[in-house]
C-alpha cells in the first residue's frame, strides 16, 4: 500500500490507476486506499511547499486523485465518507475567476473535506444563505481583481449584520489579498495558497482548536 | 532628452536625464477622463483621446494604447470568450474572460502541420458563433492601421507609444486559455510532445506576426505576457522542457530582427530571473507586477536588461498619495540607481486608481527622478 502512496506523489499517473485496480481485485477495504490516496496527496502538498512542485503538480495531482475515485466510490459503504468537515468557497461578486478557488477546493475535497462550490460572481446574500442553510463552520472567499476588495468586504459585512459572524470562521485568499485587509475586514484567516488554505481547514476542524490564527 | 531617447537610452542601459515614467494604461483611462469601459473597449477614437489626454496630463513618457481592452485584439489574441462591459457585465466594470476547452487534442496537429491562422479559424467559431473568420482578419487588419495612426499621433504629442505588437506568450500561455488551464497543465505530463512540437510552430508564426506587424506601425518594443509559465505554475523542470525554448525563439528572433522584447511578468517570478540572464545583454525590458522581488531582479538582471515597474496595484487603488510618493521614492533610488530603470505601475493600473496617487508617480520624479 505504501507504493500507491509514492506512485501517487511521483505523479505516475498510469501506474496509480494500475495499482487502484490491484487493490480492488484483492478486495483491499476502499476506504484504506482513499486513505493512502491522500498520503500521497500530502506529500504531494509537501513538495509544494519545498517548492520542489508548482500549481502544474497540485492540479495534476487532483485530476489523478479524482480519476481513481472514481474507480473507488461506488464500493465505499456509506458510512466511509465520512467527511473531515464542511467548507464553502466562492469568488466573491464583480470576480470570475476561479482558478485559485478551484485549486482549493482540490486539495480540499483530496483531504476528505466536504465542499459546498458557490462558484464565481457571488452576492454577499449568497455567502450568507449559504452558511444559514449548510451550517458549514469554515468558508473560504477568493478574488483575483483589485476591484473586488469592496465585494469582499462587503461579503464579510453582511454576515456580520445577519448575525451569524460567530458560526463561522472566514479564510481570504488571491492576489489583492493581504494581512491589512484580512485585519480591516476581520476574516479569520488569510491563505497565500491551496496548502495553506487546508492547513487553516485542518486547523478550524481539529477538536483542540481554541484560536488556530 | 526627449521620450524616446530617454527610453532607448534606458534599453541600453545607460542612464538618462532622468528616470522615464511609463505606467501601463488600459481601464483606468476610462476612468479618469469620464467616458465608460464600454466605450474604451469599442471605440478606437475615445480610446485614443483618453490614452492621450491620460499620457499629457500625467507626463508621461511612453504609454500603452490600451492595446489590452481593444475588443477586436482581444478576441483575437485570447482564445476565451471575452466578456465585455455594457453588454455581459456592468458598463463600469473591467472585462474578464470565461474560459472553457475549446481546443481539442486534434487541434495541437492542425497547428503543427498548418500554423496559426489554421488553428484560428477552427477556434474563432467555436468562440464567437456570430463572427466569421473573414470578419476577424478584417477587424485585426483594421485594428492594425488604427493602431499604426494611434502610434504616429502619440509620438507627435512627444509620447512614446509602449509597443507594437501583443504576444499573448509562449505557446503554453496560449494553451492555458485554449485547453483551459486545468487541462493544459495536465497535457504537459500527458501528450508533451505534440505540446512541444505544436507549440514550435505557434512560436514561430507568432514571431513572423510580431514583426510584420511592429514593422508596420514603427513600433520597435513587442510585449510578451508571462503569467501561467510563472514558477507559481511551473516547477524548473517543466519551464525549462516547455517554456524556455519557446522564449528563446521569440527573444532571439525579435533582437534579431531589431526588436526589443518587453518581458511583462505577472504574478511572483523571482525564483526564475536567473533564466532571463540568457538573452542578450541591453536589448530587452522586463516589466514586474510587485509580486516578483523587484530588488532581486536588479541584483540578477541589473546591468543585463532594463527593469519597469512595479507600483502596486492596491497601493494606487486603497494607498495615500505619500504612501505612492515614498514607494516610488525608494524604486527609484534603489533600481533606478545607475540607470537601465522605467517607472511604472505594478500590471495595468487599477480602474479604481485613485487621481492623487497616479499623479503621485509623477511627482516622484519631478523630486527624485533627475540624474545628476
Amino acid at each position: 500500500m505504501d507504493r500507491l502512496a509514492q506512485t501517487f506523489s511521483a505523479l505516475e499517473e498510469d501506474r496509480v490507476y494500475q495499482l487502484v485496480n490491484e487493490c480492488l481485485e484483492k478486495s483491499i477495504t476502499p476506504l484504506l486506499i482513499v486513505n493512502e490516496l491522500s498520503r500521497g496527496m500530502e506529500k504531494v502538498g509537501q513538495l509544494f511547499k519545498d517548492d520542489e512542485y508548482a500549481l502544474a503538480e497540485l492540479i495534476y495531482a487532483g485530476e489523478i486523485f479524482k480519476e481513481a475515485m472514481e474507480k473507488i466510490k461506488p464500493l465505499l459503504l456509506a458510512g466511509e465518507s465520512r467527511s473531515a468537515g464542511l467548507v464553502i468557497m466562492g469568488t466573491v461578486e464583480g470576480d470570475i475567476h476561479d482558478l485559485g478557488k478551484n485549486i482549493v477546493i482540490t486539495m480540499l475535497e483530496c483531504s476528505g473535506f466536504k465542499v459546498i462550490d458557490l462558484g464565481v460572481d457571488v452576492p454577499a446574500k449568497k455567502f450568507v444563505e449559504a452558511i444559514k442553510e449548510s451550517g458549514a463552520s469554515l468558508i473560504g472567499m477568493s478574488l483575483l481583481l483589485t476591484t473586488a476588495m469592496d465585494s469582499l468586504r462587503n461579503a464579510i459585512m453582511a454576515i456580520e449584520e445577519a448575525g451569524i459572524r460567530n458560526n463561522i470562521k472566514i479564510m481570504i485568499g488571491g492576489a489583492p489579498v493581504s494581512e491589512h485587509l484580512r485585519v480591516e475586514t476581520g476574516a479569520d484567516y488569510l491563505g497565500h495558497d491551496a496548502v495553506e488554505a487546508l492547513t487553516i481547514a485542518r486547523k478550524v476542524f481539529s477538536p483542540s482548536t481554541v484560536d488556530a490564527r | 532628452m526627449k521620450a524616446a531617447e530617454r527610453i532607448n537610452t534606458v534599453i541600453n542601459l545607460e542612464c538618462p536625464d532622468r528616470v522615464p515614467l511609463a505606467p501601463l494604461l488600459d481601464h483606468w483611462a476610462a476612468t479618469y477622463t469620464g467616458i465608460t469601459n464600454a466605450e474604451l473597449m469599442s471605440d478606437p477614437d475615445k480610446r485614443f483621446n483618453a490614452v492621450l489626454k491620460t499620457a499629457i496630463d500625467f507626463k508621461w513618457d511612453m504609454s500603452f494604447l490600451a492595446e489590452t481592452v481593444n475588443t477586436t485584439l482581444l478576441k483575437l489574441g485570447v482564445p476565451a470568450r471575452l466578456k465585455l462591459p455594457g453588454i455581459d457585465l456592468p458598463e463600469r466594470s473591467e472585462h474578464q474572460f470565461d474560459e472553457k476547452e475549446v481546443m481539442t487534442e486534434e487541434d495541437f496537429d492542425i497547428l503543427e502541420s498548418d500554423g496559426l491562422i489554421a488553428l484560428f479559424s477552427k477556434l474563432i467559431p467555436r468562440i464567437y458563433p456570430e463572427m466569421t473568420v473573414e470578419s476577424a482578419m478584417t477587424d485585426f487588419a483594421r485594428a492594425s492601421t488604427e493602431i499604426t495612426d494611434q502610434a504616429a499621433w502619440l509620438s507627435e504629442n512627444g509620447i512614446e507609444p509602449a509597443v507594437g505588437f501583443v504576444i499573448p506568450g509562449p505557446s503554453f500561455e496560449y494553451f492555458c486559455f485554449a485547453r483551459s488551464i486545468n487541462v493544459a497543465l495536465t497535457d504537459l505530463r500527458r501528450r508533451p510532445e505534440k505540446l512541444k512540437i505544436a507549440g514550435k510552430r505557434f512560436c514561430q508564426d507568432m514571431l513572423d506576426l510580431a514583426i510584420a506587424s511592429s514593422g508596420q506601425n514603427n513600433i520597435s518594443r513587442v510585449f510578451i505576457g508571462l503569467s501561467r509559465s510563472s514558477p507559481v505554475f511551473l516547477s524548473n523542470k517543466i519551464f525549462e522542457a516547455f517554456v524556455l525554448p519557446d522564449l528563446e525563439v521569440l527573444v532571439n528572433g525579435l533582437i534579431d530582427a531589431n526588436r526589443t522584447p518587453v518581458f511583462h511578468c505577472d504574478t511572483n517570478w523571482t525564483k526564475f530571473l536567473p533564466y532571463f540572464q540568457r538573452f542578450p545583454k541591453g536589448k530587452c525590458i522586463i516589466e514586474l507586477d510587485s509580486f516578483t522581488d523587484i530588488f532581486k531582479a536588479k541584483e540578477i538582471l541589473g546591468g543585463h536588461m532594463a527593469i519597469m515597474g512595479d507600483v502596486p496595484s492596491t497601493l494606487l487603488a486603497e494607498g495615500t498619495r505619500d504612501e505612492v510618493m515614498c514607494y516610488c521614492k525608494n524604486l527609484i533610488e534603489e533600481i533606478g540607481g545607475g540607470g537601465g530603470f522605467i517607472l511604472s505601475s505594478g500590471c495595468s493600473v487599477p480602474l479604481n486608481a485613485k487621481v492623487d496617487n497616479v499623479r503621485a508617480m509623477s511627482e516622484s520624479i519631478d523630486e527624485w527622478g533627475w540624474y545628476k
